[in-house]
C-alpha cells in the first residue's frame, strides 16, 4: 500500500499529460484535416498534388520516424528550441491530420452529386454547400473510422515517452524500474483503457445523434 | 395584351466533349405558358433543362432568362439531414436573406398546398417516394422562381404514385406557374401543356399543341416515338 502511495502521484501526473497531449492533438488535428480533404479534391491541380503529398507522406512513414524528425529538426536546422512536448504535439497533430483528412475525403466523396445539383438550383454558394449540405450528410459516414484514430491516438501518446515527455509510459516505466514492481503496469493498463471506454461512450452518444436522419441518398 | 417572355433560347448547342447533345434549340417561353418536353432516352431533354438553369454550360448561342429558375429532379435530391420544413425554408432564408417568420409561414403554405402540412418535422428518409417529390416541388418553389423546371419528376416512382405529384403540378398549372416539364406522362402533357415540344438527336423535331402533337403527328420520328409509348 506505501509502494502505491509512492507512485501513485506520479503516475497521475503522467496520466494527465498523456489526456493533454491526446487532447491537445485532436482539437487541432480534426480541424486541420478539413482543408487537406478539401485541398485534395480541388479542380486546381497543384494544390491537390501538394495535399496528397502530404497525406503521402505523413501517413507512410513512421510516426516514431516524424517524432524524432521534428524533435531535431527545430534546434539542428532552424536554430531554435522547443520542448519535447511541443514537438511531440506538432508531430502528431501534423500526422493525424493526414489521417483525417483521408477519412473526410471518402465522406464527402462518398455524398450523391444530386445534393450539389439540388444546391446550385437552389442558388447556394460553393461555401454554403459545403458547409450547411455536403459536410453535414458525412458525419455519420466518418464518425466511426475517426473514432477508431481517435482511439489509436489513445496508444500513440505512449511514443511520446521515447522523447523527455513524462507521460503516462514514461512515469509507469521509472516506476517499475524503480519500485521493481510490476503494479504500475497495470496501473496503467487501466488509465489507457479508461480514455478508450469513455471516447467509446461519447462516439456512442455521436453516432444516435447523427442517426436521427439517414444519410443515405435512396429512391 | 402581349405576356412577357421570361426565357429566350437562340441557337443553343451543347457539346459533351465531341459529342452534341443540344443541337441548334431555339425556343422560348412566355409568363405563365406551361410547355411539355416529351422525347426518347438520350435526345438531350434532361440537357436542356440543365443549361436554363445553369447546371450545364452552354456551348454556343445565346440565352435570355428574365429572373430565376427552380428545379425538380427526377430523384428529389432531398438534403438528407433536415427536416422537411428545414428543406424548405432554407435556401429562402440563407441564399434569399429573406425573413425567417416569413419565411416559415410560407412554408406551412407550401407543405398544405402539397398535401403534407403534419410532414414538417420529419427527415426525408421516412417519406415515400411520392412524398419526397411533393417535397422537393415545395422546397424549390419556396423560392419563388420564375421559371419551374421539372425533370422526369414521376419518372422514379411507382405508377400507382404518380398521380399525388402530377395533381400537385397540375395545381401549379391552374395557378398560371410559368413551367417547362419534361416527362414521360403523354396523358399529362396533353392535359395540362399549352405547348408541346417533341426533341430527339438533341433537335427540336417539332413543337405545337397538345393537339397538334398528339393527333397530328407530322414527322416520322413523332409517330413512332408516340406508337413506341402507346406500346409500353
Ligand atoms: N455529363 C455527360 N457527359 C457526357 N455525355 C453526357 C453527359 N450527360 C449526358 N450525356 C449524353 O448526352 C445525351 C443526352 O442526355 P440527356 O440526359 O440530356 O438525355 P435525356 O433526353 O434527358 O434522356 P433520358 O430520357 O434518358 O433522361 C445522352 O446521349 C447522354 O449519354
Ligand atoms: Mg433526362
Amino acid at each position: 500500500m506505501d509502494k502505491i502511495m509512492e507512485f501513485l502521484p506520479f503516475m497521475l501526473k503522467g496520466s494527465v499529460l498523456t489526456v493533454e497531449l491526446f487532447v491537445l492533438t485532436l482539437v487541432l488535428s480534426l480541424p486541420l484535416g478539413l482543408p487537406f480533404a478539401l485541398g485534395s479534391n480541388s479542380r486546381f491541380k497543384p494544390l491537390s498534388f501538394l495535399c496528397k503529398v502530404y497525406v503521402w507522406i505523413f501517413r507512410g512513414t513512421p510516426l516514431l520516424l516524424q517524432l524524432f524528425f521534428f524533435y531535431f529538426f527545430f534546434p539542428l536546422k532552424l536554430g531554435v528550441k522547443i520542448s519535447a512536448f511541443t514537438a511531440v504535439v506538432l508531430t502528431y497533430v501534423l500526422n493525424y491530420a493526414a489521417y483525417f483528412a483521408e477519412i473526410y475525403r471518402g465522406g464527402i466523396n462518398s455524398i450523391d452529386r444530386g445534393q450539389y445539383e439540388a444546391a446550385h438550383a437552389l442558388g447556394l454558394s460553393r461555401g454554403q454547400t459545403m458547409r450547411d449540405i455536403i459536410l453535414p450528410q458525412t458525419m455519420k459516414a466518418i464518425l466511426p473510422p475517426t473514432v477508431n484514430e481517435a482511439i489509436t491516438l489513445v496508444k500513440d501518446t505512449a511514443l511520446a515517452s521515447t522523447l523527455a515527455v513524462t507521460d503516462l509510459m514514461k512515469a509507469t516505466t521509472s516506476a517499475v524500474n524503480r519500485m521493481t514492481d510490476m503494479t504500475p503496469f497495470f496501473f496503467a493498463a487501466i488509465i489507457y483503457l479508461i480514455m478508450t471506454f469513455v471516447l467509446t461512450l461519447i462516439a456512442g452518444k455521436l453516432e444516435k445523434y447523427f442517426s436521427r436522419y439517414d444519410a443515405k441518398e435512396e429512391w | 395584351m402581349e405576356r412577357e417572355t421570361v426565357l429566350e433560347m437562340k441557337n443553343i448547342i451543347k457539346d459533351y466533349g465531341s459529342f452534341r447533345a443540344v443541337n441548334n434549340v431555339n425556343f422560348s417561353i412566355k409568363k405563365g405558358e406551361i410547355v411539355a418536353i416529351i422525347g426518347p432516352s438520350g435526345s438531350g431533354k434532361s440537357t436542356l433543362l440543365r443549361c436554363i438553369n445553369g447546371l450545364n454550360s452552354i456551348t454556343s448561342g445565346e440565352m435570355n432568362l428574365k429572373g430565376t429558375t427552380g428545379m425538380v429532379f427526377q430523384h428529389f435530391h432531398l438534403f438528407n439531414h433536415m427536416t422537411c420544413r428545414e428543406n424548405i425554408t432554407y435556401a429562402p432564408i440563407k441564399v434569399k436573406n429573406e425573413n425567417k417568420a416569413d419565411v416559415n409561414k410560407r412554408a406551412d403554405e407550401l407543405l398544405k398546398m402539397v398535401g403534407l402540412e403534419n410532414k414538417g418535422d420529419v427527415y426525408p428518409a421516412k417519406l415515400s417516394g411520392g412524398q419526397k417529390q411533393r417535397i422537393a416541388i415545395a422546397r424549390a418553389l419556396a423560392m419563388r422562381p420564375d421559371l419551374m423546371l421539372f425533370d422526369e419528376p414521376t419518372s422514379a416512382l411507382d405508377p400507382e404514385i404518380t398521380g399525388e405529384v402530377l395533381n400537385v403540378m397540375k395545381k401549379l398549372a391552374e395557378k398560371h406557374t410559368t413551367m417547362i416539364v419534361v416527362t414521360h406522362e403523354m396523358g399529362f402533357a396533353k392535359e395540362v401543356a399549352d405547348r408541346v415540344l417533341f426533341m430527339d438527336h438533341g433537335v427540336i423535331v417539332e413543337e405545337g399543341t397538345p393537339e397538334e402533337i398528339f393527333e397530328n403527328p407530322k414527322s416520322e420520328r413523332l409517330r413512332s416515338f408516340l406508337s413506341s409509348m402507346l406500346r409500353a
